[in-house]
């Protein structure tokens, strides 16, 4: 069954450094005829992909190649300029975590923000807390603001959330390790934990042996264009070979 | 069997919705009143200097237009300001939600629209437990009818409209000018300035009243005037001219927000 299609997909992208934004400037550039629109980058060109349930997928490529962005038009977060998008079953993004927490309110309610966010009910999360406090051993701290924690006990709360939740595909940019030697061994548990079952998993890495060995299958993009997508040694290799 | 599967979706979409404004709420009041004494009554605070100050000045003059009546015209610039006071700081928190947001808003699949919704909701939270009491218990002194009690939720909901779309356009706006909130700040002023808080509209010359008029402020607050204070039954004419102003406005917000939603996406 497949999971994830993409058709022809295009997305082109404002660059940011183009851009002023100056309500006096704008307004004075339009009076004097001189206001222009600006300018696009063409970060997405016409990409196929499809994607089976259960397959691991490894995105590869150099700087600005799109690997971030393919995932974010897969989340959902961009909608693409021109082509199709279809994606069957919820996502869970794993993308360097805590962005959705707030310093000032507890620990606890941060779960529950957070989980929500994520796309889980409320009644769902409440039963999650006390697990999620127990794996990233924060029990102690459940009704201190984040502010209080130190940014090792940060990051592991934020990757006790989003792995508590049993998503069907699962989007990982640049894998993480958090926390100290101990915690780092219970992270790669849990992520193989998603690798053994049928979970949809999508990864983009600059750790090539890395996805030689988990990965089934790789993608290889470069500016934007599909170069290359085969078994993950394959595309691995061409991308070696062509890029020395 | 299609149909029913979209109708599932749209319930859980809704369902989600209101799961994330409910948090996004909740969070937003814990923080700004947090270890406060006043609490939520803080927000009652500005309204009741701000009206003690206009009355210790403005007060005897302006007495004459409220029927020689200081508590009249107390009341009036009372109700005034706690309108006004709602729209202003709802919709400048609105203002810069979605941009403080942009981090979020990359990394999660999100309906953008949450942020300002949920600032204006807070608001609304803070002057249902704040000044609507206040109203409700006048309304009750002075129609002593209860039709003008339901009555006094219309204006209330048309300036929850009118705030929303205009929070949704300028937190959209923000993203392409970021030299925005000057210039809101001044919008906000002409607002103030031109919508008959402190004043009667009586003292304004004939020539310069129909601009006025155009204020969408305007006819909301002399709608809730009319419901809470005269006594008389509810005017109707009001209470629509009322709504058409924050119905047009809510439409233009929404509108403007999806169309410009996949182009700022690039810039935050």
């Amino acid at each position: 069954m497949e999971v994830i299609r993409l058709d022809r997909v295009s997305l082109s992208r404002r660059t940011q450094e183009e851009f002023s934004y100056d309500l006096k400037k704008t307004a004075l550039l339009f009076l004097q005829g001189k206001y222009r629109q600006p300018a696009r980058n063409l970060v997405l060109n016409k990409i196929d992909l499809v994607i089976e349930k259960g397959e691991k997928i490894g995105i590869i490529g150099g700087n600005g190649a799109g690997k971030s962005t393919i995932l974010k038009v897969i989340s959902g977060i961009l909608e693409p300029t021109s082509g199709k998008v279809r994606v069957q079953g919820n996502i869970a993004p794993l993308i360097e975590l805590g962005a959705g927490f707030d310093g000032k309110i507890s620990v606890t309610d941060n779960i529950l923000l957070y989980g929500i966010l994520l796309g889980f009910s409320r009644k769902e999360m409440k039963k999650r807390v006390k697990d999620i406090l127990e794996f990233a051993e924060l029990e102690d701290y459940a009704l201190v603001p984040i502010n209080g924690l130190s940014s090792g006990m940060v990051a592991r709360l934020g990757f006790a959330i989003a792995t508590d939740v049993q998503p069907d595909i699962l989007i990982l940019d640049e894998v993480l390790s958090v926390g100290d030697e101990s915690f780092k061994k219970k992270c790669k548990r849990r992520i193989d934990n998603f690798w053994h079952r049928d979970t949809t998993i999508l990864v983009v890495s600059h750790d090539l042996d890395f996805v030689r060995q988990s990965c089934e299958r790789a993608i290889w993009l470069d500016k934007g264009k599909l170069r290359f997508a085969s078994h993950a040694n394959e595309t691995v290799d061409y991308y070696l070979n062509s890029v020395n | 069997m299609k149909l029913a599967l979209n109708e599932n979706s749209r319930k859980k979409q809704i369902q989600r919705y209101w799961e994330l404004l409910q948090i996004l709420v909740t969070r937003n009041l814990k923080i700004r009143y947090r270890g406060s004494f006043l609490g939520v009554y803080w927000s009652l605070l500005n309204p009741l200097i701000m009206t003690g100050l206009y009355t210790a000045i403005f007060g005897a003059s302006f007495a004459e237009y409220y029927n020689n009546s200081i508590w009249n015209y107390i009341l009036a610039a009372f109700t005034g300001m706690v309108v006004f006071n709602f729209f202003s700081t709802s919709t400048s928190q609105a203002l810069v939600s979605v941009l403080d947001n942009g981090v979020l808003l990359n990394k999660i699949r999100l309906p953008v629209t949450i942020f300002p919704v949920s600032m204006i909701a807070a608001n609304v939270f803070q002057f249902s437990v704040g000044a609507l009491p206040l109203l409700v218990v006048m309304t009750l002194i002075n129609s002593k009818n209860i039709i003008n009690l339901i009555a006094l939720f219309l204006p209330f909901i048309a300036l929850i409209l009118f705030s929303t779309g205009v929070g949704l356009l300028v937190s959209a706006l923000y993203i392409f000018f970021r030299d925005l909130p000057y210039f809101y700040e001044l919008v906000a002023f002409v607002l103030w300035i031109s919508s008959p808080v402190f004043y009667p509209a009586a003292i304004v010359p004939e020539k310069v009243k129909p601009f006025l008029e155009l204020n969408p402020i305007t006819p909301i607050i002399e709608s809730l005037r009319q419901i809470v204070l005269s006594g008389a039954s509810p005017d109707l004419s009001l209470i629509g001219t009322a709504f058409l102003g924050g119905i047009i406005f809510f439409s233009l917000g929404c509108i403007c927000f999806q169309l410009w939603r996949s182009q700022f996406m690039d810039l935050l």
